[in-house]
Formats: structure tokens, sequence, C-alpha cells
């Protein structure tokens, strides 16, 4: 009791000191918050230096606080800091690239024409996981140019909760995104891993790692001391919006 | 209104006909660049390297029709100098055509 009473106390001084940084006016310069959303890049060269236990604990918390459909919390983290282990699974989704690469990859495929064939077919089905950008990066990731997680000494597996409310995948994708803003406010970088996927491809991780009903890989969130200052403020493309007010509807860039 | 065609929502692109497709391309300022590599270093799709000795050193984009780019600017951020961005983002085209999109711009604080 007395411990809440304290938080209470504390909020409004708190607020009052950076009120001034939090009030909006027109032009004014980005606060700590805003920069650390646009500043965020993904980063994908880290240093070896292993993550503080307690700065990875403190960073789960973020994702612990956030929004989710009928608060029903549909997520489960898995912290994966074993290098020998994060070596492993590299090596398995580098073999699994392969194999896709041999099959659907038709520019540098032996199987030709056939291998065109099964592409097209394959793109049909799976149209957001044979994406242009995964497509060539399955063949990146074959040719080891690429590892899955870019040599991160610290990895956030994100599971989800397949009975959560509404759309558990996406709350998964909120809280995922919490903690990746709180490690960048923290001076570590971050990188979202979508082929981890391919761990699911073959029993041996989910055995490993005992993925099984209800729960489901979504993510990974690679994390470690980038190399250099890969954050910062860059262009980005517009994008359209279409606005309705007072009856009307424009489309503003 | 249908965004997308008939034939282009049936139609998936071979990803490197320049004929409909385009693919994410930067632009490198020779004159600031000074080879350090760091952009090669981060570049997800590796399609940049470095090349040349001493004072010649500098960054480049792969010499290929078809760089692997997808204009994510990780670059832009990297380079201490200013000397590298992205001029061009990714169009496949057909049914990955990219809709209602604007052109780069930096965040603006309005």
């Amino acid at each position: 009791m007395t411990e809440t009473l304290d938080m209470e106390t504390k909020a409004p001084a708190k607020a009052a000191e950076f009120a001034d940084m939090y009030t909006w006016h027109e032009g004014m310069d980005w606060n700590p918050v805003e920069r650390v959303i646009l500043e965020r890049r993904s980063n994908r060269k880290y240093k070896d230096k292993q993550v503080p236990e307690a700065l990875v604990r403190r960073i789960l918390e973020a994702g612990r606080f956030a929004p989710s459909a009928g608060n029903s919390q549909p997520w489960r983290f898995m912290v994966i800091r074993d290098q020998k282990m994060i070596d492993e699974m590299e090596k398995y989704v580098q073999l699994r690239c392969k194999l896709f690469k041999f099959f659907l990859h038709w520019r540098t495929s032996p199987l030709g024409k056939i291998a065109w064939m099964y592409s097209q077919v394959g793109i049909r089905v799976r149209r957001n996981d044979l994406h242009p950008i995964p497509f060539s990066a399955i063949k990146v990731i074959a040719d080891g140019k690429l590892k899955l997680f870019h040599g991160a000494p610290t990895v956030i597996l994100i599971l989800k909760d397949k009975r959560g409310a509404g759309k558990p995948e996406l709350d998964c994708g909120i809280c995922g995104h919490n903690m990746v803003l709180a490690a960048h406010s923290l001076g570590l970088g971050t990188c979202w891993v979508g082929f981890v996927d391919l761990l699911k491809y073959g029993t041996k991780w989910t055995r490993k790692l005992g993925i099984s009903f209800p729960y489901d890989l979504v993510e990974g969130i690679a994390i470690g001391y980038p190399i250099g200052n890969p954050d910062g403020i860059i262009e980005r493309e517009l994008h359209e919006v279409e606005w309705f007010e007072n009856g009307q509807r424009k489309t503003v860039l | 209104m249908a965004y997308l065609t008939w034939k282009e929502k049936l139609s998936v692109p071979t990803y490197d006909n320049p004929a409909y497709a385009r693919s994410g391309r930067v632009e490198i300022d020779k004159e600031k660049c000074n080879g350090c590599g760091n952009c090669a270093l981060i570049c997800p799709s590796a399609c940049l390297y470095v090349a040349g000795v001493g004072k010649n050193k500098k960054a480049y984009l792969m010499d290929d029709d078809f760089p692997e780019c997808m204009s994510c600017n990780d670059c832009m951020a990297m380079c201490e100098r200013d000397a590298i961005k992205v001029s061009q983002y990714y169009d496949f085209g057909l049914y990955y055509k990219v809709l209602h999109r604007g052109d780069l711009a930096p965040p603006r604080n309005f």
C-alpha cells in the first residue's frame, strides 16, 4: 500500500519537470520519446559484448506492459543467450534456406525451368513469405552473407498464445515493439527476425524449445550492442492518408 | 474502384523485369565518401561493396541491373559523412505494385 502511495506522489512531480518537453506546440523539436521512435533503425552488426541480464529483464518488463486485446496478453517470451545454441539455430535456418533456394530460386537453381514452375506456384500460395524481399533474403542467407540473428548475443523469441482474444499475432507485435523501443532508448540495438519461422520446419527446435499448442513461434528479436552508430533519422517515402472531415474527403501526404 | 487490375492480381512478377519492376537504389556522393565500409558492413542485402585503394577507396552499389537493395536507408543512418542515401525505393510491379506512396522525405515536425 505504501508503495502505491509513493508512486502517486512522485508521478506529478516528474510530470511537472518534463511538462515543457511533452507539451506540444507547432514545429517543436522532437521530444526524447519521439526521438527514440524516429531514430530506431534495424541494427545488423553487433559487438561480442553480452547484454547484462538485468537489462534484458528490464526490456522484458516493457513488453509485459504492452496493450493487448481484452487484456489477454497472448504472448510468451524465450530468451536465448547461449552462443552455441544461437549458432546452431543459424545453421539450421541456413540449411533450410539452401533447400528453398535449390527448389525455388530460378535464377541460380540447377533445376532451371522446374524451379521457375515451383516458384510460380509457391509465390501464389505463400504471397507474403515469398514476397520479393524475403525471396532474395533466402538466397542471401543460404549463401552465408547474412546470419539469422546477425551475430547478436541475446535473442528474444516471441510466442503467441493461439487462444488469445482478437488478433494474438498483432498483440505480439505490439509487445515486441515496446521492448524494441525500450532497448534502443537504453543504448542497445535490435532487429526483428521473421526468418525464425524456418525453425518450425522440422521437429528439432520445436521440441527443444517446447513449442506446441497453444503456443506458436511468431517472431524473434535480436538484441545486442551495435557496432558504430547505426541509429539515426533517415528519409522515407510518404504514404497517402485518406482524411475524412466535415463531410469531405481529402488525401494528404 | 479497384487498385489492381485482374491481370495484375493474377500476375506474379519475375522480380527483375525492368518493364514493370524497379529495384531499390542508393546514391553515393563520391566526394564525401571515404571508403570506411560501414555501409557495406550493415547492408542487410549485401548489395554494397568497397573498392579502390587509398584516396580512391569508395563504396559502390552492386553493378547488377537489379541490386537486392530494399531501400531501408540503414546506410544513410550509418554514414557519418552523409555520403549515401536511398534515391529510389523498390517496386516489383504487378501483384506487388507499390500503391499510394509519395516521395522520400525525412520526418516532419508538424
